[in-house]
């Protein structure tokens, strides 16, 4: 093929073998585990937030 | 045949992601419910005041002049201390304040922004040339707090700090104008 032609798109998903059923289980298990892991970095950063509000901000007192 | 399983995992993952929106906005619900409970209970609030001051003329007449910068306590037993952040000093150098009072702190700069902060406590404000800073707060422990500049303002920045003297009712002392001073520790 000359350098100049254009190469035809690469689609990885079009030649690659992967089996639907396979895909769909791991998909099943896959998202839970990101879900858990958002959600605890989320809950860290809630506690975190809370303990500093609560032992540090709040006894600090009044101001405004 | 694969449209079937590909249409219920979007669903899940709409799902999810509904689910984890719900989840964000009871968090962000919370957050705000949390800041103005505390705002209406514990009257805990950002400081806020829209003051205008000239900056050339406030240290030759009115509030910040030299003679009535520091602690004032006025006939109705209320708490105000005057102070002027200056490149790189604070004036007066040592504010005497008293303990489980309502206190009101006033600043303002002749020349650029400075911002003060008095460790151990929620006070924290910008000082920025013509307006007045006002904080209103109540110190519930004695002793010598460091008040530093907090917002670059020069070459000078880190040495510019002042002291905060939190006093005792016994030791608070107004003199017969008022005044206060740590000198009178």
């Amino acid at each position: 093929m000359p350098v100049d032609q254009p190469r035809p798109a690469h689609n990885p998903l079009e030649e690659s073998d992967i089996d639907e059923a396979a895909l769909s289980a791991v998909l099943r298990t896959v998202p839970l585990g990101a879900a858990i892991l958002a959600g605890s970095a989320v809950a860290l950063v809630v506690l975190g937030y809370l303990a500093i509000y609560l032992l540090i901000f709040l006894p600090r007192g009044v101001v405004g | 045949m694969t449209d079937q399983p590909h249409e219920m995992r979007e669903r899940w993952v709409l799902g999810t992601e509904l689910t984890w929106a719900f989840g964000v906005g009871v968090l962000v619900a919370a957050t705000i419910s949390i800041i103005v409970f505390t705002a209406l209970t514990r009257n805990i609030n950002p400081p806020s005041n829209v003051e205008r001051i000239d900056p050339k003329t406030l240290h030759l007449s009115g509030e910040f002049s030299e003679q009535n910068l520091g602690t004032l306590v006025a006939a109705d037993g209320t708490v105000t201390a005057r102070i002027v952040a200056t490149q790189f000093t604070f004036v007066p150098h040592c504010i005497a304040l008293p303990r489980g009072r309502p206190v009101t702190l006033r600043m303002a700069t002749p020349d650029v922004i400075h911002g003060i902060l008095i460790t151990g406590t929620n006070v924290n404000t910008m000082v920025v040339p013509g307006y007045v800073a006002q904080v209103h707060t109540e110190f519930t422990q004695s002793g010598e707090l460091l008040m530093p500049c907090h917002e670059y303002c020069g070459l000078g920045h880190s040495e510019m700090w002042a002291v905060v003297q939190v006093l005792s009712a016994v030791e608070f002392k107004p003199d017969g104008d008022g005044r206060v001073s740590c000198a009178q520790r």
